[in-house]
């Protein structure tokens, strides 16, 4: 998947393409879009995490899936499994013993899929840099998409990063190169 | 002494007599220390017999007493520069592997400590020994006693390299697969041996040598900030602003 945009960064969000003043079609009840804005809209609309909390920054992970804040508005709902989840949440701190267990769920995920490091620990060891059982950083084990720095972010924070995914999966393109 | 001190003394003393002696109470948690010899003997009787009635094992756990009563780093001469050279001292944990403190002259660096508790008397009770062999240390297994001893002994031998004698299944428990060293030994390096890394070629986890340097944390202190202008400071302060004025002055009247 390419990293080039095609389109105007502001009217990206928008899949109602060519715009409507100009489109006859748009009176008959139809709609013209690019397949890669189609594509786009579908895999922004239901991110699914393939939950993987492992210390302290799950409970915000919780939290931003609780009533409050309601990541099911955003279309993002928890799957317990990495066969039919296509985002992955790293929620706390990885160790050395994890890793392998870890870089196997990744594995098995479905293309596409992407990545959230949430918190110092999954980001770079953070607290536990310089201990002895920590990884440091899971992105030694998996390539990552967004940094959520904090410890723990707050469940805003992660919220606001997994826009920040979707703001960068919608400027992917998959058919135009 | 008070009485009930004097009564426990008696009960310990009369009942075991100098295979145990007595320790400090805190918070009503008597500590006793038992020759390791009489290890299994004195526990089995602690929760047998009437006047003791220690039904449960809460806790077990080892003990390292290598650089016990060390400070990380020396406070007292380095406060007035601040901790910044308290940084080079050697301290637990600051070293790596090559270069950690030997130990061989360390005496009774280990030691297991159990915590118990009577339902019966209501009354909790600290259980002190020390391993005997400083390069081996072996302690019989509370496990046939207590069985709740089963994992705690098999975390005191993970973390410590406490071996306990006739335990049924003495593996590690929380360390990763394949470790190597007892981490919560002081001459265990805090940054430990082995890093993980993905290898995108042999597609799994590796391990490899760890490759960053050791390092403490130091608290950062200020010195001479506004909360330490105490009026000795500011009359050093008003002095200096005297004599630039004066200077001024003096200035002044020669243009003049």
């Amino acid at each position: 998947m390419g990293m080039n945009n095609p389109v105007p960064l502001e009217s990206v969000d928008d899949i109602l393409r060519p715009s409507a003043d100009a489109n006859p079609l748009i009176d008959r009840g139809m709609v013209t879009t690019s397949l890669d804005a189609l594509l786009n809209w579908a895999r922004t609309g239901s991110m699914w995490p393939m939950t993987f909390g492992l210390a302290c920054c799950a409970v915000e992970m919780m939290q931003a899936g609780a009533s409050r804040y309601d990541l099911d508005r955003f279309g993002v709902i928890f799957r317990p499994s990495p066969r039919q989840s296509d985002v992955m949440i790293v929620a706390g701190t990885l160790t050395n013993k994890m890793a392998p267990a870890f870089r196997k769920v990744y594995d098995q995920m479905p293309n596409p899929k992407w990545v959230i490091s949430m918190g110092s620990c999954a980001n770079g060891g953070g607290y536990y840099h310089y201990a002895y059982s920590v990884t440091r950083g899971c992105d030694r084990v998996i390539p990552v998409d967004v940094y959520v720095p904090g410890c723990p972010p707050t469940a805003e924070a992660l919220i606001y990063g997994i826009l920040q995914l979707q703001a960068k999966i919608r400027r992917e393109t998959t058919i135009a190169r | 002494m008070s009485d009930k001190a004097k009564a426990i003394a008696e009960l310990f003393n009369g009942r075991f007599g100098d295979r145990v002696s007595l320790g400090a109470s805190i918070k009503g948690i008597q500590t006793i220390e038992v020759d390791v010899d009489a290890w299994l003997e004195v526990c089995r009787a602690l929760r047998d017999e009437e006047e003791f009635c220690y039904e449960q094992l809460t806790d077990l756990c080892g003990v390292d007493y290598l650089s016990y009563g060390q400070s990380e780093w020396d406070t007292t001469d380095a406060s007035t520069e601040g901790f910044g050279r308290g940084v080079e001292g050697l301290g637990p944990g600051r070293f790596d592997w090559a270069d950690r403190p030997e130990a061989e002259d360390v005496k009774q660096r280990f030691g297991v400590v159990v915590h118990l508790l009577s339902f019966k008397h209501n009354r909790r009770l600290r259980v002190r020994c020390y391993a005997p062999d400083e390069g081996m240390p072996i302690v019989p297994s509370l496990v046939e006693i207590w069985s709740s001893a089963n994992w705690y002994e098999r975390e005191a031998f993970d973390l410590f390299g406490v071996v306990f004698e006739g335990h049924p299944d003495l593996r590690r428990i929380l360390t990763d697969y394949g470790f190597t060293g007892h981490p919560f030994r002081k001459d265990f390096p805090l940054i430990g041996n082995v890093a993980v890394r993905y290898d995108s070629q042999k597609k799994r986890v590796v391990y490899e040598p760890v490759e960053i340097e050791p390092r403490v944390g130091v608290p950062r202190v200020l010195r001479n900030d506004s909360r330490y202008n105490t009026d000795e400071f500011d009359q050093a302060a008003d002095a200096a602003a005297e004599e630039v004025a004066a200077q001024n002055t003096v200035a002044g009247e020669q243009e003049n």
